[in-house]
């Protein structure tokens, strides 16, 4: 019974690590291809690669792909891609963080006393 | 001279003053450049979310509510949900981390994302 539930939490956990690879890899495809008409294809042929794979039914097959899959992007990624401004990475981040509370300004200018 | 023709003008012509300062001396374009109730009206939201998932080519546009589940009603793929996703991210301007961008699987969830997401816009 154990086998079965081990298997299973296996399967779901490369199957969240082959989505994961899928999302990183449109993003860089987008990132590479930056006009629409040129990603368009691009990314119809990665979702054909991944197709392509989709009824592997043997574990130890499905996880050497994944690896595989990894190192292919890790050779691929973008050394420059699109991070939205305000997300860690991007050019906003933690430009303007909020002052810690319990500082305050006093307006006292021309009327202090040294 | 011309002086004295400018003050004679001067004191006949009269410029109406508005007494009444409530309503009238603060137009309303005042607030117009603020953001500060920048947030997205939920309506909004869902009309926005709708439109994405109608437009993709795999989706039945007539099968579309508000509280459809992408695996489940509309039968789609696990590699389209991330594609959705994706497309979602790029009309609100948004980053979803990856954990989280895996858990959203229908509709009714993007929509919750989105809307409480600050910086959605």
């Amino acid at each position: 019974m154990s086998g079965a539930a081990s298997y299973l939490a296996r399967r779901a956990a490369q199957k969240e690590r082959v989505r994961i690879l899928y999302r990183r890899a449109l993003k860089d495809t987008l990132n590479w291809a930056v006009h629409r008409h040129l990603f368009y294809p691009d990314a119809d042929a990665l979702r054909e690669r991944f197709d392509a794979n989709k009824n592997v039914e043997d574990i130890e097959t499905i996880d050497r792909m994944i690896a595989d899959g990894e190192a292919q992007h890790n050779k691929w990624r973008h050394p420059d891609p699109y991070i939205v401004p305000w997300a860690p990475g991007g050019s906003k981040f933690t430009r303007n963080p909020t002052p810690p509370s319990g500082i305050e300004i006093v307006y006292d200018y021309g009327r202090e006393d040294h | 001279m011309a002086s004295a023709l400018r003050a004679a003008i001067l004191g006949h012509i009269r410029v109406p003053v508005v007494a009444n300062g409530s309503k009238l001396l603060t137009p309303l374009w005042i607030r117009s450049m603020s953001s500060h109730d920048d947030h997205l009206e939920k309506t909004q939201v869902i009309d926005r979310i709708l439109d994405i998932v109608k437009s993709f080519p795999k989706v039945d546009p007539s099968k579309v509510t508000p509280e459809v589940h992408f695996q489940k009603d509309l039968g789609l793929d696990s590699l389209d949900n991330v594609e959705i996703i994706m497309a979602i991210e790029e009309e609100f301007k948004l980053e979803i981390p990856d954990k989280e961008a895996d858990k959203i699987d229908s509709c009714a969830l993007a929509i919750e994302y989105v809307y409480n997401h600050p910086m959605a816009s």
